[in-house]
């Protein structure tokens, strides 16, 4: 039965976060203004974004613009301007927020934000990306360049893959090279990959700490909080500093025994990005069961570091292309994220899966279905299927939401105490 | 002997059920039912305070309440709340003992749940954001023909060639129906299709969850004969209905409350001197 619990962790590692978000938004405002440093528009999940650092530019995040205006609340409006353009019902509502934006003159912050130098479409998984930034370079009036890389069709790459991948990261060198009037600094660029290893590191020690029992943290919920870093300071120094922090915040809890909650009641792993303009509440449907989780799919859009992988600044264009080929969740395939959410249950140690169906991110959401089907009947592992939007607030329904939650915590706690659990037990 | 309650505050009717046990047994002591309008605090007070005098009891002989539905948290007099997930279950439990499935179609909402031998909810499938397949898409095809709600199913039986429904879309329901209404199409058939197109979407449903039997089917929906029979037709099963069917949230509820009593018990003897057995 559903109790309302303590308060969730809340440590110094969230208010250095925004701390960093915020500086990146002024040197946005600031390269609005000046034009100075040089910006690059483009996408989170395995992107080149050590790149950028060879240059001393700055990357510019339409998905991230989008999630902080959900966050904020403002998401609506801009959705609601990009359908009165025409953007269809149905369109990525993350491409709608931003689009919206760009018409009405919004940004998350209230700054500006720049026209970027280059429009860098890294496209991994996601077709919509590309027609996304065909829009963004029509809008602003930048260069585009659609980076062109191949899915994964088997465990790993093929040479010629990487090889494919490494020659368009030259040519969008020269591109920059040519848009800046900089020359690329290739020695900054290795050593930013050299500080995108130590953060992978950091990152993925961070994440195993979730396998302690309570968890320091919630690896959904704080995780995204700790995914903004990621993706804006990975390359750099200030990244390093401020996961080793955070690592050795959390290992320190995780030592002394202290989770998110007075008393952990269930562990489970989250597949799918959160309902960001009802994030709080969604956030509290978990908190009211003492619920922490302790692994997520959604975590692993920009890399996937928890299972060992880490840039190498021996071969730096060479791991950029790895990264951005293989090791982020969305340009592989099912299978492997089947595998990847059952590793999660049994090294993690969770007591069931939730699945967050995105209405309208058809690369994220397209097979849950199959994928819930997999974990209940092939696994035995009690899976909930929820429903509603990453970014548009009209796909959310509150009490639909909390009661399928509420139920499915309600059957965790009964499996506890009866034959049901011993029937997950031996699925492990 | 301990009393206990169960309210069920479901989105189109108010369901509180009154329970007491005396070692040997679960006696029902009343039940009462009512619609649950706008004021959704102020139906499960009424509800509850029906069950009382129908009981010739006070509230505060009551020693547990549980509430369920969408309601459940404007209760004021609850103790605690359950979801009606996980009370259709373990009503179908006591009430049909050896239910593995349970089939909840109610006003709004249609749930297909997988039960554990103890009563345990094993997985659950839902509508979702959309009245496809609920109470309310029969109540909308029953006022396009002009029937009332308890007429269309028996109504329904009499089909000898139903029509198709494409659509499962509560709105757009009424046009196929006034389509075949302006073809000079039978009532009976055009309400055996309806019946039949929302059996079906229930199958796709309860399919997700492994459907086993015993099956049981509960809530409102399981008044009308004709969607038991439809639901019978397309799953090729038996499905059994008992007269509390309507009442099962509040009966789990309220079992649910006596456990809370320090009563313990598996299944047993359902007394019911008020209204129907149901066991």
């Amino acid at each position: 039965m559903a109790e309302k619990s303590a308060s969730e962790y809340r440590g110094s590692i969230h208010q250095q976060q925004k701390e960093l978000m915020l500086d990146w938004y002024q040197r946005l405002d600031h390269a609005a203004e000046t034009g100075d440093p040089p910006t690059v528009s483009m996408m989170i999940s395995g992107n080149c974004v050590e790149l950028l650092e060879g240059f001393g530019a700055i990357p510019l995040y339409p998905e991230v613009n989008a999630l902080q205006l959900a966050i904020r609340h403002q998401s609506l409006e801009p959705i609601l301007a990009a359908e009165e353009m025409g953007y269809a019902g149905d369109n990525c509502a993350y491409v709608k927020a931003d689009i919206g934006c760009m018409l009405k003159g919004i940004t998350p912050t209230g700054g500006r934000l720049p026209k970027p130098t280059l429009v860098l479409c890294n496209f991994v998984g996601c077709n919509t990306y590309v027609k996304w930034f065909e829009h963004v370079a029509a809008f602003t009036g930048a260069p585009l360049y659609v980076l062109d890389v191949p899915f994964l069709r088997g465990d790993q790459p093929s040479q010629a893959d990487i090889d494919y991948v490494v020659r368009q990261l030259k040519e969008v060198v020269l591109q920059i090279e040519m848009l800046t009037g900089r020359k690329f600094d290739y020695d900054r660029f290795r050593q930013s990959v050299a500080y995108s290893s130590e953060v992978e590191d950091l990152w993925s020690q961070i994440k195993h700490l979730a396998k302690y029992s309570p968890s320091p943290f919630d690896a959904y919920f704080d995780a995204i909080t700790l995914m903004g870093p990621l993706y804006v300071y990975r390359g750099k120094r200030e990244g390093v500093e401020f996961f080793r922090a955070a690592l050795n915040e959390l290992k320190e809890k995780a030592q002394a025994g202290n989770g998110i909650y007075e008393q952990e009641r269930f562990r489970v792993v989250v597949e799918g990005p959160p309902p960001y303009p009802y994030f709080r509440t969604f956030r509290d449907m978990f908190a009211s069961w003492s619920a922490v989780a302790v692994a997520s799919t959604y975590s692993t859009v920009g890399g996937l570091w928890e299972f060992g992988f880490r840039h190498d600044p021996k071969c730096p264009f060479e791991s950029v292309a790895m990264h951005m080929l293989a090791q982020n969740v969305t340009n592989r395939n099912y299978l492997q994220r089947y595998d990847q959410i059952r590793r999660y249950v049994q090294e993690w140690k969770a007591d069931g899966v939730i699945i967050h169906f995105v209405k309208s991110c058809r690369l994220f959401s397209a097979g849950q279905g199959d994928m819930r089907d997999y974990f209940t009947k092939q696994l035995g592992v009690p899976t909930l299927y929820i429903e509603s939007d990453l970014e548009d607030p009209r796909y959310f329904a509150e009490a639909q939401t909390k009661n399928r939650i509420d139920a499915f915590f309600e059957s965790l706690e009964h499996a506890k105490h009866t034959a049901g659990h011993a029937v997950f037990e031996r699925s492990r | 002997m301990r009393i206990a309650a169960g309210v069920d505050v479901g989105s189109t009717q108010t369901k509180a059920v009154l329970v007491g046990a005396n070692g040997d047994g679960v006696n029902v002591l009343s039940r009462s039912l009512i619609d649950t309008g706008a004021n959704v605090r102020r139906a499960a007070e009424k509800a509850f305070d029906e069950c009382c005098q129908a009981a010739g009891i006070s509230q505060s002989d009551v020693g547990f309440v549980v509430g369920t539905g969408y309601g459940r948290y404007n209760i004021s007099f609850g103790h605690t709340q359950m979801t009606e997930i996980s009370c259709h279950a373990r009503g179908a439990h006591f009430l049909c003992p050896g239910t593995r499935t349970v089939i909840d179609m109610g006003g709004q909402d249609a749930k297909a749940i997988g039960v554990g031998p103890s009563g345990e909810v094993l997985d659950f499938v839902m509508n979702d954001k959309c009245a496809a397949g609920t109470g309310r898409f029969l109540a909308n095809a029953a006022e396009v023909m002009g029937l009332g709600l308890d007429d269309i199913g028996p109504l329904s039986l009499r089909a000898t060639r139903p029509v198709k429904i494409a659509t499962v879309c509560t709105v757009f329901v009424e046009s196929d129906i006034l389509s075949y209404l302006s073809q000079g199409k039978r009532p009976e058939d055009i309400m055996e299709g309806v019946h039949l197109a929302i059996a079906k979407r229930t199958l796709s449903l309860a399919r997700r969850v492994n459907i086993e039997p015993l099956i049981t089917m509960t809530g409102g929906v399981a008044r009308n004969i004709g969607m038991v029979r439809a639901l019978e037709t397309v799953l090729g099963q038996k499905i059994v209905v008992t007269p509390d069917a309507q009442f099962m949230g509040a009966v789990g509820a309220a079992l649910f409350s006596l456990e809370k009593l320090g009563e313990s018990f598996e299944s047993g003897v359902w007394r019911d001197h008020a209204v129907s057995s149901g066991n």
